[in-house]
């Protein structure tokens, strides 16, 4: 009789157990679908009406491609005249301008983070705190002491030389460049940090000096990383509009400064399509960029 | 005048750590022949890894000289001298295949890529690994890593191969088959090697001779048997094996290399003095090892003991067994002197013997040969 029940017991304690535990899985299950939802409703909602058939957000009446053949074909509603050349335009200055300070910002971010990590040498440690810097400030506030930081060495060039310099490709690029190289420089600098430094002694020790043990040994070893800095640093540089809209002069338009400018007017269901394939552009360089860096990882 | 392989004359290694130097290696001197296995034995910051790779070309001694097969190699690069690494993590390079790995010390002499390729081959089949030539390091397991890393160094045919803890990651049972494959590739290849471990066992196995290092210094440099048997301080009687040590004074010495020794309870023994003892007379400790301790009512012939006694022989004092072990192969018993130490003591399981014999508090002689003790500075 007492084994019996002391049998049921355990046995109703378990079924108890059981549920709780079955509840917890849920509420684990459930508690990252409420987060991305959040996250992700509103870019969902965009990519949803840049497909909608109706041009009001209010309902979704159907599928059609036909805003992103309207932008390929300088029509914008029915009211107003669209200018496919010139969003090209934009946007191949985005490739321009992001191509540029890509290559710069990643082999000076790329110099640095070497230095940093094989180097020994007085303000090492401010220097990779200073790293860090262009990462966490506003981004406005960067816009605007480059902004002022332009207008000042061009006032002085302009007196010494006669010579005024205008703001251009020169300046988003001389922008871009800044911020990238901290990104640049973080990552490479992680996956030197993962590289045992034994590799580089065990090259030496093979009969390699330090020249062909960095060609041979270390550059193949931190090149995901570098490409994995690049990258990030092309898509920044693509993505962003507050440095670019304080430092770009005449013409130098970049695509997100140009899509700035058609929401000036209105939301309409072409600018929803320019931002979805920016926003596909994007992630697909980032995929990328995080693919490298989880492969690399597990090689080393 | 003889040329070693390697000569360290006078090293000294310091260190900055959180601005304050830390001296790792302190007058360490060594002479190490042509083909000899070499060991540095000694706990872990002890300053053999250090001294490897003083060797190596590394780290640049901050006094000293290390000299390689009579050259001076102050200002030579590591990738200039005529040693190679086998390091503790195999250090093979990832993006590399295994053939690639051991072409690389060739290709960087010039060799050119099919008489690379040849040796590459030659060099796996001589650690007993052909076939995975073709594979990347991390495919492979912890024990042909290993023996990847000796091919690779081997590969490029140094005057002197340096091993920091090769054997160290490996478990148990491999290690210890390593160490036979080791010592006869060592014995095959006739190459100096110099092998950095912790571990007093792996290098009492392998070396010809054994260097065991403390605190940065070079302690005693002597044949395994000479370090076991006569250790010359009381850190390598320690370190080396299990020891029991005795305190006592020192009477006297005589010519043969022995002193007498007052023990607490007044009864005078002797023993080996040290070769290093510094001390002339007072306070020293006797060594003595625990399988070279016997029990008269156990073992050997304890009739014989007395007329041995008067000769000074043997050495012969009264115990009493406070606790006794089963450990295997042995029997390990703590026995009570009459200073009051306690000894333990290790006699062989054999069939003949019942080694369970002797009761806890039973009295009876422990006797051991003088040459057997040894004498060594407090």
């Amino acid at each position: 009789m007492s084994v019996s029940s002391e049998l049921l017991i355990n046995e109703g304690s378990m079924r108890r157990n059981r549920a709780v535990r079955r509840f917890g899985q849920i509420g684990l299950w459930l508690n990252p679908v409420f987060a991305y939802f959040f996250l992700w409703a509103p870019i969902v909602i965009l990519v949803l009406f840049s497909f909608n058939d109706s041009r009001s957000v209010a309902s979704f009446t159907g599928f059609t491609l036909k805003w992103y053949n309207n932008i390929l074909n300088n029509v914008m509603g029915a009211e107003r005249a669209f200018s496919t050349e010139i969003m090209l335009n934009a946007f191949r200055n985005s490739l321009f301008v992001g191509t540029v300070a890509t290559a710069i910002a990643t082999a000076l971010g790329a110099m640095i983070a070497l230095a940093l990590a094989r180097g020994n040498f007085p303000g090492k440690k401010l220097i990779d705190g200073l790293l860090f810097l262009p990462v966490v400030i506003p981004e406005i506030t960067q816009a605007i002491s480059l902004a002022i930081f332009f207008k000042v060495a061009f006032d002085w060039i302009a007196t010494i030389s006669g010579e005024r310099i205008f703001p251009g490709f020169h300046t988003i690029i001389m922008a871009h460049v800044t911020f990238n190289i901290s990104f640049v420089a973080i990552v490479v600098r992680a996956r030197l940090a993962d590289m045992d430094p034994q590799l580089e002694e065990a090259a030496n020790d093979l009969g390699a000096n330090p020249w062909r043990t960095f060609w041979r040994i270390t550059f193949p070893l931190v090149l995901p990383g570098v490409v994995s800095g690049a990258l990030l640093a092309f898509t920044l540089s693509l993505d962003d509009f507050v440095i670019t809209f304080f430092t770009s002069g005449v013409g130098t338009s970049t695509l997100p400064v140009f899509v700035y400018g058609l929401l000036k007017l209105t939301v309409t269901p072409e600018v929803n399509a320019i931002s979805t394939i920016m926003m596909v552009l994007s992630t697909l360089l980032i995929g990328i960029s995080l693919v490298l860096q989880a492969r690399s990882a597990s090689r080393v | 005048m003889t040329t070693y392989d390697v000569e360290l004359i006078d090293i000294v290694k310091d260190f900055e750590s959180g601005g304050k130097p830390v001296r790792a290696v302190d007058h360490v001197s060594a002479q190490i022949a042509d083909g000899e296995f070499f060991a540095l034995l000694g706990p872990s910051g002890c300053g053999k890894t250090t001294t490897l790779r003083l060797i190596a070309g590394f780290e640049q001694p901050t006094a000293g000289k290390v000299l390689i097969r009579g050259l001076a190699m102050e200002g030579i690069p590591a990738y200039h001298r005529p040693v190679n690494t086998v390091f503790q993590d195999y250090a093979l390079f990832p993006h590399l295949t295994v053939e690639q790995n051991i072409m690389f010390g060739l290709q960087m002499e010039g060799v050119n890529k099919k008489e690379a390729r040849k040796r590459a081959s030659e060099s796996l089949d001589m650690v007993r690994l052909p076939d995975v030539g073709a594979r990347k390091p991390h495919q492979l397991s912890g024990g042909q890593q290993q023996r990847v890393a000796l091919a690779r160094a081997l590969v490029k045919k140094p005057a002197v191969l340096l091993l920091d803890e090769p054997l160290g990651a490996l478990d148990l049972k491999l290690r210890v088959n390593m160490q036979y494959e080791l010592k006869a590739l060592q014995r095959d290849v006739g190459i100096t090697f110099i092998y950095v471990t912790h571990d007093q066992e792996e290098a009492i196995t392998m070396a010809d001779r054994i260097a065991v290092m403390n605190e940065g210094k070079m302690l005693q440099i002597g044949s395994p048997r000479e370090i076991y048997e006569h250790p010359d301080t009381h850190f390598v009687a320690d370190f080396i094996g299990e020891t029991n040590f005795i305190a006592g004074a020192l009477l006297d010495q005589d010519a043969d290399g022995f002193g007498r020794v007052r023990l607490a309870d007044e009864s005078v023994i002797k023993a080996q003095l040290s070769q290093t003892l510094r001390s002339a007379g007072g306070a020293v400790t006797v060594a003595i090892r625990p399988e070279r301790i016997g029990i008269s009512t156990l073992q050997q012939r304890p009739e014989a003991l007395g007329t041995d006694v008067d000769s000074g022989e043997i050495t012969l004092l009264d115990a009493l067994l406070v606790d006794s072990q089963y450990i295997g192969t042995d029997t390990r018993y703590t026995v009570r002197i009459g200073d009051e130490s306690d000894l333990v003591v290790r006699v062989q399981n054999t069939s003949e013997r019942d080694n369970s014999a002797i009761a806890v508090g039973q009295p009876f002689k422990i006797f051991w040969r003088p040459s057997s003790a040894t004498v060594l500075d407090r």
